[in-house]
C-alpha cells in the first residue's frame, strides 16, 4: 500500500471514529466508496496508468476498498441494531392494563363437583346411565321395594303430578330402567335431579343425585366397600372411613359411609356437629326383590348400589352455607366458580 | 326417640360409658343423634331455701335475698328475678360455680350490696328454653342437696334416630335387646305378671273382631276402684325425660308401657262402654268421632275404629275418642291392648292427617305376643300407683294365633353376599345374641323369626344381621372382580358436554334453575299447556317448565334488579310436556341470556351492547360446534321483540328461537331494552348433528381474490345476492363473505352498500383475470336485472 492510500484509510478511520449514527456511516460511505467518493476517483484514475503499474496499484486500491466496505458494513449492522434498540425500548407499554381476551365464565358448581365424582367412577369402568325426571310411581317406589302404605315412604315427602306420576324423589329409578334394558355384569352410574317436597337451608325442594350400581356374580359387601373407599380417597383423600348398618328399602344389607371431617380432621365442628364424622353416601346390597322386578336371577347375581347428594359436597367442598344458593342463579355467587 | 340410660338398665346392667354405648349403636345402625347429660355441667349449684327477700336499697328491679344452703350462715344474694318469695326453694349457684353458658360465679357487688352466689332459671341450669323467672323447686327438696341429685339431673338421654323398619327398637326394651346383642349381656325380663284379680272379665266385657286381617288380636282388662290424679314423681319423671307430658296415672301408664315395652295401648273410662261389649269393626259410612285432639271426624268404611254396642269410641291404633276417654270422675278402666295390621293403620292415620306415638309404632309393626303382658304389667302399675284392683282374667281375642316365621340362611350364602368367611357356629353365636332361635340343618341354619322383627322377611335379612354382628368394619376391602358391558355416552350427552366447555369457554356463567315454575307465567313463556303438580311447595312452584326461558328471564331479572346489569348465562336442563295419556316428554335443551354490554371490562370497546348480530354469531358458533345446518328465518314468537327474532330450523324442523325480549316484559326501569335469549332443543340438535366430514386436500395452485362493492335497496337481503353470486361463481368460486355493511354519506337514503370477498380456483390449472371476468360481468348483470343492485 502506498503512502497516500494509508493516509486516506487514516483518514477513514478517523473520520469512522466519530461516525455515531447510520446516517454519519451513510455520508462516509458516499464521501469514500461513492459514484464520486475518493476512493471510486482512485479506480477512476487507474486507466490512465500504464498496465504493468496498473496491475499493482489497482489490487491495492481494491484492498482500500474491501476494507472500507467491511468496516462501514459492520458499523452498519451494529448501528442500525442499536438505533433499533433504542427505538423499541422508547415504547411504554402499560403492563398493568387488562388484557382484552373475554374472560371465560364458569360452569355451576354442581355441575363442577358431579364431573368429578362421575369422572372417578367412568374410569373405573362405570358407565352413566339417565333416566326421566317425571318417572312413573312404580320406577320410583314399588320396583324398589316401596309398596304403597309403607313407612319407607315417609323417608322421602314426594310431589305427585295430576297426571298420577311422581317428581322422583331419588335416582333410584335410573338403576331398573338399566337393570330392565340389560343383563349384567354391569357397573353403572345415574345422575340427575331429584325432588323432595322440602326447602330450608340444607334441602331444596330440587337437588341432585348421583347413583350407581354393581351386578354380576359374585360381587359382594366387600366389593361394596373397596368401590366406594377408592372412590372416596380420590374424591376427598386417603382420611379416615366408616360404614354404619342403616335402611333403605331398595338394599338389604344397607350402609350409610362417612368420612372424617374434612374441616376439623376428626376432632369435632359445628359442620360434623361435634362428632368428627361427615356422612358421604348411602349404599347397600341391592335386595333381592329389586332384582325379582327387574327379572334377574337372584341366585345367579349379586349386586351393590350407592348414592350421594351432590349438592352437599359441593356445599362441604365450596363451603356454600344455603343450599337455596345453588339455585339463585346469582350471578354474585355463580362467578366464584 | 328418647330413651334413657337409667330405664334401660332395667333390663341389662350396661358399665359402659355414655359416649362407647351410643358409639356401639351407631355402628350397629341405630344413630344416636344426641347424647343429652342435663346434669353434666351443674356443679356446685345446691337447693336453697329464701328465708328473706327485701328490696335492693338502691334499685328499684332487684331484690336482696337472704338464702339458706345449710352451709353455715345464710347467703346474701342480689336478684332481678321477681317470681318468688320467702320460704320458696331455688337452685343456687354458689360461689366458684360454673353454669353451663360458660358464667362464672364469684363475689360480687352489684350496686353497692354484696351477692355471693346467684339463684337459677330453668334457662341458666340449661335445663329449658324457659326464662320465666326462677325455678321453683318442689317443696318436697332437701336444703343444700346437690341440685343434680335434687332434680335426678345425673341421667344419660339418648335421642335415638330410628328407621322405618326397626319398629322392634322403639321402646327402652328394644334398645335394651340391641345393646344385649352388641355387649354380649344377658337381658332380664320380669317374669310374665300375672293375671290375678277378683271377680271376672267375662262379666264384664266381651271383645270381638269383624275381620282379623285387620286386627289379628285385641286384648283388655279390667281395673276398679281407680282414684285418678297425678303420677308419681319417678312415673312423671321418666315420662318427661323421655319427651312426654304427664297428664294423670292412668294415661301415664299407658304410655309409660308404650315407651317401656313399645306396645301402645289405651284406657277407656269403663263406665262410657255401652253393651259390655268391644267391637274392632271397619267404620260405617257417615259415622263421626270426637278424639281426643277435640277434632271431629268423618269416618269412612276403609278406617278401623273400636266400638261399643252403639258408637265407636277410638280410631284403632290412632287416637281415643273424647267421649269415652278417662276423666277425673273415672273409677273403673278398661285396658286396650291389640295388634293392628301396620297398613290398616297408616292408611287411616294418613287419611285424616294424623300421626300419633301409637299409630307410628303400629305402622312399624309391634310385637303381637306382648298383648297380655302389656295388659297384665299396666294392671299392676295401676294397682301400684291408683289404688286400681284389677279383675281377674284378659278378654284376650287372638283367634288365629301366629306361626313364628322360619328363614333358612346357608352359610356359604351369607358368606358370598358378604364376602367373609365365617362356620355355621359362628353364624349361629351371633344369631344367638340377637336372640334370633336357630337351627342347624347341615351347613345351613334355620331361624325362627320372633314376633317383633318384622323386617326379616328373607335370608338376605337375616345376612344383614350377621353383617351387622360381624361388624361393617371388620369385613374387608376388594374390587368387583368383573367388566362391565360397555355402554357409549349417547350422542346428547356428548353434546351436553361440550357444550358446557364451549359456553363456559366463551364466557358464559351457568345456572340451574327449578324444574318447575309458577303457575301463571303470562302464556309467552309457555309452548304447551304445563303439568301440574298435585301438591305443590308453593303457588310459585307448581307448573312443570315447558320451556326454560322464564327460569333464564327470571334469572336475568333478579340479576339486574341487583345491579348486575351485563349478563350472559346459560342453562342445560330439561322441558316437560304432555303426551298422549298424561305421560310426559322430557326435551333436554340449552337457553341463554344476554343483557347489557357484550364486552364490559373491555377498555377499548366497552360499549358495545348486544344486538341481535352477536346473538346469531354466537348460535352459529354452537351449530358449528355441533356440526348442525341451521337455517335462520323470520321468527314469530310473541315473547320477542316482533322484528327482532328469528326462527332456528334444521331441515325441516323447528330447532329453536333467538330473539330481544319485547318491551312488554321489560318491567322495571332497572331493566335495559335490550334483553336477548336463546333456545335450542338440543335432541333435535343431536339428530341433525352430521358426521365429520372428509378431508379436503390443500390447494397448491393459486387463487384470485375480488371485492366487489355494490349499492343494494334496504330491501335486498344479503341472502338474495349472495345467491347469486354463488349461482354465477360456479364451480370456480371457493368462497364468497360480506365483509362490510354501510349505509350513510355517499349512500343515497333507502339504499345501503354492502361489499363482498370473492375467492376464485381451479385445482387444476392456474387461473388468469381473463376467466374470471366474464363470471363477475354475469354477476353484476344479473344483481341489475333481478334485484336492482348496482356496482358502487
Ligand atoms: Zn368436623
Amino acid at each position: 500500500m502506498s503512502e497516500s492510500h494509508e493516509t486516506l484509510l487514516q483518514q477513514y478511520l478517523s473520520e469512522h471514529q466519530t461516525a455515531k449514527s447510520t446516517a454519519d456511516l451513510e455520508t462516509l460511505r458516499v464521501k469514500y466508496l461513492g459514484k464520486k467518493g475518493e476512493v471510486t476517483e482512485l479506480l477512476k484514475g487507474l486507466g490512465k496508468m500504464a498496465p504493468e503499474e496498473r496491475k499493482a496499484v489497482g489490487a491495492a486500491i481494491n484492498d482500500l476498498k474491501n476494507r472500507i466496505q467491511n468496516s462501514l458494513d459492520e458499523s452498519m449492522r451494529s448501528v442500525a441494531l442499536s438505533e433499533q434498540n433504542a427505538k423499541l425500548n422508547a415504547e411504554r407499554p402499560d403492563h398493568s392494563l387488562p388484557g382484552l381476551y373475554p374472560s371465560s365464565g364458569g360452569l355451576h358448581p354442581v355441575v363442577q363437583v358431579a364431573r368429578e365424582v362421575a369422572d372417578i367412577f367412568l374410569s373405573m369402568g362405570f358407565f352413566m346411565a339417565e333416566g326421566p325426571e317425571i318417572e312413573e310411581e312404580y320406577y320410583n317406589f314399588e320396583a324398589l321395594n316401596v309398596p304403597s302404605h309403607h313407612p319407607a315412604r315417609d323417608m322421602q315427602d314426594t310431589f305427585y303430578l295430576e297426571s298420577g306420576q311422581v317428581l322422583r324423589t331419588q335416582t333410584s329409578p335410573v338403576q331398573i330402567r338399566t337393570m330392565e334394558a340389560l343383563k349384567p355384569p354391569l357397573k353403572m352410574i345415574g345422575l340427575g335431579k331429584v325432588f323432595r317436597k322440602d326447602s330450608d337451608i340444607t334441602h331444596s325442594p330440587m337437588f341432585n343425585q348421583m347413583e350407581g350400581l354393581v351386578v354380576g356374580e359374585n360381587i359382594s359387601m366387600a366389593d361394596l366397600k373397596g368401590t366406594l373407599v377408592m372412590f372416596v380417597e380420590n374424591m376427598f383423600g386417603k382420611r379416615p372411613h366408616r360404614f354404619r348398618p342403616s335402611f333403605f328399602p331398595f338394599t338389604e344389607p344397607s350402609a350409610e359411609m362417612d368420612i372424617q371431617c374434612i374441616f376439623c380432621e376428626g376432632k369435632g365442628c359445628k359442620v360434623c356437629k361435634n362428632t368428627g364424622w361427615m356422612e358421604v353416601l348411602g349404599c347397600g346390597m341391592v335386595n333381592p326383590k329389586v332384582f325379582d322386578a327387574v327379572k334377574y336371577d337372584t341366585e345367579k347375581y349379586t349386586g351393590f348400589a350407592f348414592g350421594m347428594g351432590i349438592d352437599r359436597i359441593a356445599m362441604l367442598r365450596y363451603g356454600i352455607n344455603d343450599i337455596r344458593l345453588l339455585f339463585s342463579s346469582d350471578i354474585r355467587f355463580l362467578r366464584q366458580f | 326417640m328418647k330413651v334413657l340410660l337409667s330405664w334401660l338398665k332395667d333390663y341389662i346392667d350396661i358399665q359402659e360409658s355414655p359416649e362407647k354405648i351410643a358409639e356401639a349403636l351407631n355402628m350397629t345402625g341405630l344413630e344416636v343423634e344426641e347424647v343429652i347429660q342435663p346434669g353434666k355441667n351443674l356443679d356446685q349449684i345446691v337447693v336453697g331455701k329464701i328465708l328473706s327477700r327485701d328490696p335492693h336499697p338502691d334499685a328499684d328491679k332487684l331484690s336482696l335475698c337472704s338464702v339458706d344452703v345449710n352451709r353455715g350462715q345464710p347467703l346474701q344474694i342480689v336478684c332481678g328475678a321477681n317470681n318468688m318469695k320467702a320460704g320458696d326453694k331455688v337452685p343456687v349457684a354458689m360461689l366458684g360455680a360454673k353454669l353451663p353458658g360458660g358464667f362464672e360465679i364469684s363475689r360480687a357487688k352489684i350496686r353497692g350490696v354484696e351477692s355471693s352466689g346467684m339463684m337459677c332459671s330453668k334457662k341458666e341450669l340449661g335445663l329449658s328454653e324457659d326464662h320465666g323467672g326462677l325455678y321453683i323447686l318442689d317443696e318436697s327438696a332437701h336444703i343444700g342437696e346437690d341440685i343434680v341429685k335434687a332434680l335426678s339431673l345425673d341421667e344419660v338421654i339418648f335421642d335415638i334416630s330410628i328407621t322405618p323398619n326397626r319398629g322392634d327398637a322403639l321402646s327402652h326394651l328394644g334398645i335394651a335387646r340391641e345393646l344385649s346383642a352388641i355387649f354380649n349381656l344377658p337381658l332380664h325380663r320380669d317374669p310374665l305378671s300375672n293375671e290375678d284379680g277378683e271377680d271376672s272379665i267375662e262379666n264384664h266385657i266381651n271383645v270381638e273382631i269383624e275381620d282379623t286381617s285387620h286386627c289379628p288380636r285385641y286384648g283388655a282388662r279390667v281395673v276398679h276402684n281407680i282414684k285418678v290424679g297425678p303420677s308419681p314423681e319417678w312415673l312423671k319423671d321418666r315420662l318427661e325425660k323421655a319427651g312426654l307430658r304427664s297428664i294423670n296415672n292412668v294415661v301415664d301408664v299407658t304410655n309409660y308401657i308404650m315407651l317401656d315395652i313399645g306396645h301402645p295401648m289405651h284406657a277407656f273410662d269403663l263406665s262410657k262402654v255401652e253393651g259390655n261389649k268391644i267391637v274392632v269393626r271397619n267404620a260405617r259410612k257417615d259415622e263421626k268421632i270426637m278424639t281426643l285432639d277435640n277434632i271431629e271426624h268423618g269416618l269412612d268404611s276403609s278406617m278401623l275404629v273400636i266400638a261399643d254396642a252403639n258408637k265407636p269410641l277410638a280410631l284403632a291404633g290412632v287416637m281415643g275418642g273424647l267421649n269415652s276417654s278417662v276423666s277425673e270422675n273415672t273409677c273403673s278402666v278398661l285396658l286396650e291392648a291389640a295388634f293392628f295390621n301396620p297398613t290398616t293403620i297408616r292408611k287411616t292415620a294418613k287419611r285424616l292427617g294424623m300421626m300419633s306415638d301409637s299409630s307410628y309404632r303400629f305402622e312399624r309393626g309391634t310385637n303381637i305376643d306382648n298383648v297380655p303382658i302389656a295388659l297384665n304389667q299396666a294392671a299392676r302399675l295401676l294397682k301400684e300407683i291408683a289404688g286400681g284392683k284389677p279383675v281377674k282374667g284378659l278378654a284376650d281375642c287372638y283367634p288365629k294365633p301366629e306361626i313364628l316365621r322360619q328363614i333358612r340362611v346357608r352359610t356359604k350364602r351369607a358368606n358370598r353376599v358378604i364376602g367373609i368367611n365365617l362356620t355355621p357356629a359362628q353364624i349361629e353365636t351371633f344369631l344367638l345374641r340377637l336372640k334370633l332361635d336357630t337351627r342347624r340343618d347341615g351347613e345351613d341354619l334355620i331361624v325362627s323369626v320372633p314376633p317383633y322383627r318384622h323386617d326379616l322377611e328373607l335370608e338376605v335379612d337375616i345376612i344383614e344381621e350377621i353383617a351387622r354382628m360381624y361388624g361393617y368394619n371388620n369385613i374387608p376391602e376388594t374390587l368387583p372382580a368383573i367388566t362391565s358391558v360397555l355402554q357409549l355416552p349417547t350422542a346428547l350427552q356428548k353434546i351436553c358436554t361440550r357444550l358446557r366447555d364451549h359456553m363456559v369457554s366463551c364466557g358464559f356463567n351457568e345456572i340451574m334453575t327449578y324444574s318447575f315454575i309458577p303457575e301463571n307465567v303470562s302464556d309467552s313463556f309457555r309452548e304447551k299447556k304445563p303439568m301440574m303438580l298435585k301438591n305443590p311447595l308453593s303457588e310459585d312452584l307448581s307448573a312443570m317448565r315447558t320451556s326454560l326461558k322464564w327460569g333464564m328471564y327470571d334469572a336475568l331479572r333478579r340479576n339486574i334488579l341487583n345491579d348486575e346489569f351485563n349478563l350472559k348465562l346459560f342453562e342445560i336442563g330439561r322441558v316437560f310436556h304432555p303426551s298422549a295419556g298424561g305421560l310426559s316428554e322430557e326435551h333436554t335443551r340449552l337457553c341463554l341470556g344476554f343483557s347489557g354490554s357484550q364486552n364490559p371490562r373491555d377498555w377499548r370497546r366497552n360499549g358495545e351492547n348486544f344486538d341481535l348480530y352477536v346473538i346469531k354469531g354466537v348460535v352459529e358458533n354452537i351449530a358449528k360446534l355441533l356440526r348442525v345446518k341451521v337455517k335462520f328465518t323470520t321468527g314469530s314468537c310473541s315473547l320477542f321483540h316482533p322484528a327482532m327474532q328469528m326462527e332456528l330450523i334444521v331441515g325441516k324442523n323447528h330447532l329453536g328461537e333467538i330473539g330481544q325480549l319485547h318491551p312488554e316484559f321489560i318491567d322495571n326501569k332497572k331493566m335495559p331494552k335490550c334483553i336477548y335469549l336463546v333456545e335450542i332443543d338440543l335432541g333435535k340438535a343431536a339428530e341433525a348433528s352430521e358426521g365429520a366430514s372428509r378431508m379436503q386436500p390443500i390447494p397448491d395452485l393459486p387463487a384470485i381474490r375480488r371485492d366487489l362493492a355494490l349499492v343494494a335497496p334496504e330491501s335486498i337481503g344479503n341472502r338474495e345476492i349472495n345467491k347469486i353470486l354463488t349461482a354465477e361463481g360456479k364451480a370456480l368460486l371457493e368462497d364468497c363473505y360480506l365483509f362490510d355493511v354501510y349505509q350513510g354519506k355517499g349512500i343515497e337514503p333507502g339504499y345501503r352498500s354492502l361489499a363482498y370477498s370473492l375467492t376464485f380456483r381451479d385445482l387444476r390449472k392456474t387461473l388468469t383475470d381473463e376467466e374470471i371476468q366474464p363470471l363477475i360481468d354475469k354477476m353484476i348483470g344479473r344483481l341489475d336485472r333481478e334485484l336492482s343492485v348496482k356496482l358502487r
